[in-house]
C-alpha cells in the first residue's frame, strides 16, 4: 500500500494539501507532521513496515529543514521506498538543482498545490501502478 | 829668341840620335834657362812622370821604335804628365800617324827634318797657351757640373725624341725618391700623371726650343708633385737633348686651392646664405649690402646704399634699437634685440641683428650687421604663447589636477592643484613616477601598472582610469585618470599628459547607492518569499473552494483559512512597506 504524508509548518497548507489528496483519491486519510523531526520518527518506525510512502515535503521550516530530512531518508535501505515531492511557496533554481541530488525526490512542485499537480502525481512512473483504474 | 826667360822644363822621349842632340841645341837657344831631361823607354818615362809631373812640354820621338806608339800609350802619357802638352817629333814618313795622333790629345807635330829654333819655339810656345787654355776651359765645364749636380732645384737631361733621361742631379733623386739607376733607365713618361699626356704635344712642337709647363708628376712612392718644368734645348755629349729645371710648386698650388674654396666658401656664405650682411657707416648709411639681402628682403642693394638704416626699422621698435645703439665704440661686437624691417610698401619681416664694429679695419671701414630673418619663428612664438597662456588658464581654471610626464627624464611636472587634492607640501612630492606608484592604492596598483604596459608595450595613447590615491593625511581619494600619449615620429611614447579628477564625493556617492540597491535586492528576494507564502494559501484555499462550494460545513471551515491567510499577506506587505521606508533614510 501507498501512504500519503504531509510535512509542513503552516496548518493551513496542511489542510489544502490533505483536502487536495482526499478529494483526488491519491490518499484516504493522509498523515501529517508539522515538524520534520516528528515525520523522521514516524517513518524510523516504519521503516521495515511492508509498505511505500508518497511524502509532500516543505523545504523551510524551523527546527529541522527538509533538506535535513532528505539526508536522513536518502541514507535508508529501503529508500526506494520513499517518493518524495518537494512542495515550496516560490521555486528557487538553486533549490530545484539541489533536489535533483537526491533519488528519492520525484518532482518539485510549487504551492499552491493544483488538480494539474494532483493528477501529475498519480502518473509518476514509481507510484502509477497504485492508481490503476479498475 | 831668348823672350822666355823663366826657367823651361822639357821632357824628350826618344834617343839620343842627332836630330835629338840638334833638337836640344836649338832648346838652350831658345831658352838658356832650359832644363832637358832624357829618356829613352816607356819604363823611365813612367818613372820619370811618377817622380814629377812638372814638365813645361814633353817632346816625343815618334822614331824611337822600342815604344809602340798606341792611343793607349799617348792617353797614360798624357794622364802621368797631367795632360802637359805633348809635341810628336816625327819624320815624313810618318807624317800621316802624328797627325792621327792630334786627335788623341797631342798638341802639335813637328817634322825633324824641316826643324829649326823658330819652329821649335812658336810650336812649344802655342802648344803651352793651348794647354792653359783648354785647362780653364775644363775647370770652367767643371764649375758648371758642380752647379747643376748640387743645385737645390733638380734638374735632368733628356733625350729631345726618345724623352729618356740622360743625366738627373742630386735634387731630382731627393725629390722623386728614385734612385740615378731608376732613373737612367726611366722614360720622362712614366713621371707624367695620366690626365697629363697633353704634355707631350708641347714637348714636340717646341722640339728645337725653350718652353715652360705646368705639370703633376708621381713620385716614386706614387705621391703626386705639381711641378713647374723650364725645358731648354742643349746639345749633351753630341746628342740632341733638353736640360729641364724642375721647381717643385705642390705646396703652392696646395695653397692656392685651399685658398680659392675658401673664397667660394665665404662667397656662397655671403651670396647664398640667408644671413644678411651689411656694411654701415657711422651715421648708419649703407654702404654695402650683401646679394642675398636681394633675396630675403627684396631689395636691390643700388637702391638701398647711402640710404640710413633706422629708417627702415618700424617706429614702435625704433627706440630699443637706438638705444643699443649707443654701444657702438664701446664694444667690438652686440646684438640688437628683435626688431621689424620695411620690405617693399607694406611688408614687414622681423630681423634679428648682430653688429660688429669694423671701422679700424681698412678692409672693411664701418660696421658690420648681420641679420636673419626670424618672422617665421616670431610668428610660431606668437602662436606658442597663445597655446601656453590658454594652456595655463585651462590648468589654473580646472579642479582637475593636471600632469605632465617626460618619459626619458622620469619627471613628473603638475600644476598647483596637487597641494589642493591631496594635501602634500612641496617638499613631500617626488617628480619620479615611483613616487606616484607609492601613492597609489595596493589593490588598484596591478591594473594601474596593465594600463601602462599597454602604452609602453602596445602603442595604446590613452588611459581611462578610476583609481585610489593617498592623501598627505593617510585617506584614500578616487580619482580618475585621464591620460593622453605623445609620441615621437617612430610612435615611441615621449611624454604622458594626464588629467585626475578627484571622483571621490561621486564614487562614494555611486557605492552608497551600489549598497543600497544589493540591500534593496536582498529584500524584495526574501520578501517575495514570504509574500508568496500566504498567497499561495489563498489560491490553494480558492481552488478547494471550487470543489467543495457544496458542502457548507467544509466551505465555511475554507472561508475561514482565506481570512487568516489573507490577514497573513496584508501583515507581510505592510512589514516590508516599513523595512523599505527604513532603507531609504
Amino acid at each position: 500500500m501507498l501512504e500519503v504524508i504531509i510535512i509542513d509548518d503552516d496548518q493551513i497548507v496542511i489542510f489544502i494539501q490533505k483536502k487536495m489528496m482526499v478529494n483526488h483519491h491519491i490518499g484516504t486519510n493522509p498523515l501529517s507532521f508539522k515538524k520534520a523531526v516528528k515525520a523522521l520518527e514516524y517513518l524510523e518506525k516504519e521503516r521495515n513496515a511492508d509498505k511505500e510512502f508518497l511524502i509532500l515535503l516543505d523545504i523551510n521550516m524551523p527546527g529541522m529543514s527538509g533538506w535535513e530530512l532528505l539526508d536522513h531518508l536518502e541514507e535508508h535501505e529501503h529508500k526506494g521506498n520513499y517518493h518524495i515531492i518537494m512542495v515550496t511557496s516560490s521555486i528557487n533554481k538553486k533549490d530545484k538543482l539541489e533536489a535533483e541530488k537526491y533519488s528519492i525526490v520525484k518532482s518539485f512542485i510549487e504551492k499552491p498545490i493544483s488538480a494539474a499537480n494532483c493528477d501529475k502525481i498519480k502518473e509518476l512512473s514509481e507510484i502509477s501502478h497504485f492508481f490503476e483504474k479498475v | 829668341m831668348g823672350r822666355d826667360f823663366q826657367e823651361l822644363k822639357i821632357l824628350i822621349i826618344g834617343s839620343k840620335s842627332r836630330d835629338i842632340i840638334t833638337v836640344e841645341k836649338y832648346l838652350l837657344e831658345i831658352n838658356s834657362n832650359t832644363l832637358i831631361s832624357h829618356v829613352a823607354s816607356l819604363r823611365e818615362v813612367k818613372a820619370t812622370l811618377k817622380k814629377t809631373s812638372k814638365f813645361n812640354v814633353i817632346l816625343l820621338d815618334l822614331s824611337l821604335l822600342e815604344l809602340a806608339f798606341s792611343e793607349t800609350t799617348i792617353i797614360e802619357i798624357l794622364n802621368l804628365s797631367h795632360n802637359t802638352a805633348l809635341i810628336i817629333l816625327t819624320d815624313v814618313e810618318e807624317q800621316k800617324q802624328a797627325e792621327k795622333m792630334l786627335a788623341w790629345g797631342v798638341s802639335d807635330y813637328l817634322i825633324k827634318s824641316e826643324l829649326n829654333a823658330t819652329q821649335l819655339s812658336k810650336s812649344i810656345y802655342y802648344s803651352r797657351e793651348r794647354k792653359k787654355a783648354q785647362r780653364k776651359l775644363y775647370e770652367s765645364e767643371e764649375k758648371y757640373r758642380m752647379l747643376y749636380d748640387e743645385s737645390p732645384f733638380p734638374m735632368w737631361v733628356l733625350d729631345r725624341e726618345s724623352l729618356d733621361f740622360l743625366s738627373v742631379n742630386k735634387a731630382a733623386l731627393k725629390l722623386y725618391g728614385y734612385s740615378r739607376e731608376e732613373f737612367l733607365s726611366m722614360n720622362v713618361r712614366d713621371l707624367w700623371v695620366e690626365s697629363e699626356k697633353e704634355v707631350e704635344k708641347t714637348a714636340k712642337k717646341n722640339l728645337d726650343t725653350s718652353f715652360a709647363v705646368q705639370i703633376r708628376h708621381y713620385t716614386k712612392s706614387n705621391k703626386i708633385l705639381h711641378i713647374s718644368i723650364q725645358s731648354n734645348p742643349i746639345l749633351f755629349g753630341g746628342k740632341e737633348a733638353r736640360v729641364s729645371l724642375v721647381d717643385n710648386i705642390t705646396e703652392k698650388v696646395i695653397a692656392e686651392e685651399k685658398l680659392k674654396l675658401s673664397q667660394q666658401r665665404f662667397k656662397a656664405i655671403i651670396q647664398d646664405g640667408s644671413d644678411l650682411v651689411s656694411i654701415l657707416d657711422e651715421k648708419l648709411n649703407y654702404i654695402y649690402l650683401s646679394p642675398s639681402a636681394t633675396n630675403i628682403l627684396q631689395i636691390n642693394s643700388g637702391e638701398i646704399i647711402g640710404k640710413n638704416a633706422i629708417e627702415f626699422i618700424h617706429r614702435e621698435d625704433r627706440p630699443e634699437i637706438e638705444r643699443k645703439i649707443k654701444f657702438i665704440g664701446k664694444v667690438k661686437s652686440f646684438r640688437l634685440p628683435s626688431y621689424r624691417y620695411k620690405v617693399g610698401t607694406a611688408e614687414w619681416r622681423w630681423l634679428e641683428t648682430i653688429v660688429t664694429d669694423l671701422r679700424a679695419d681698412p678692409a672693411v671701414g664701418g660696421l658690420v650687421t648681420t641679420s636673419r630673418d626670424i618672422t617665421n619663428f616670431k610668428i610660431q612664438e606668437q602662436k606658442l604663447k597663445e597655446s601656453l597662456e590658454r594652456y595655463n588658464i585651462v590648468a589654473k581654471a580646472t579642479s582637475d589636477l593636471i600632469t605632465d610626464y617626460d618619459v626619458a627624464t622620469n619627471t613628473f611636472t603638475f600644476n598647483s592643484n596637487v597641494f589642493e587634492v591631496f594635501g602634500y607640501k612641496k617638499k613631500e612630492i617626488d617628480s619620479a613616477r615611483e613616487w606616484w606608484f607609492s601613492k597609489i592604492h595596493p589593490e588598484d596598483l596591478s591594473v594601474f601598472k596593465d594600463s601602462l604596459k599597454e602604452i609602453f608595450q602596445k602603442g595604446k595613447k590613452w588611459i581611462n582610469l578610476e583609481y585610489r590615491f593617498k592623501c598627505a593625511d593617510g585617506t584614500y581619494k578616487y580619482i580618475l585618470d585621464r591620460s593622453y600619449v605623445i609620441s615621437d615620429h617612430v610612435g615611441k611614447p615621449i611624454r604622458i599628459i594626464g588629467s585626475m579628477q578627484d571622483i571621490t564625493e561621486r564614487r562614494n556617492y555611486i557605492n552608497t547607492i551600489e549598497q543600497h540597491n544589493k540591500r534593496l535586492r536582498e529584500i524584495a528576494w526574501t520578501q517575495s518569499h514570504v509574500v508568496r507564502a500566504p498567497l499561495a494559501k489563498i489560491m490553494g484555499l480558492i481552488e478547494l473552494l471550487k470543489l467543495e462550494k457544496e458542502d457548507i460545513d467544509s466551505a465555511e471551515e475554507i472561508l475561514d483559512n482565506v481570512l487568516i491567510s489573507a490577514k497573513e499577506l496584508d501583515d507581510v506587505i505592510r512589514n516590508i512597506a516599513n523595512k523599505a521606508e527604513e532603507e531609504s533614510k
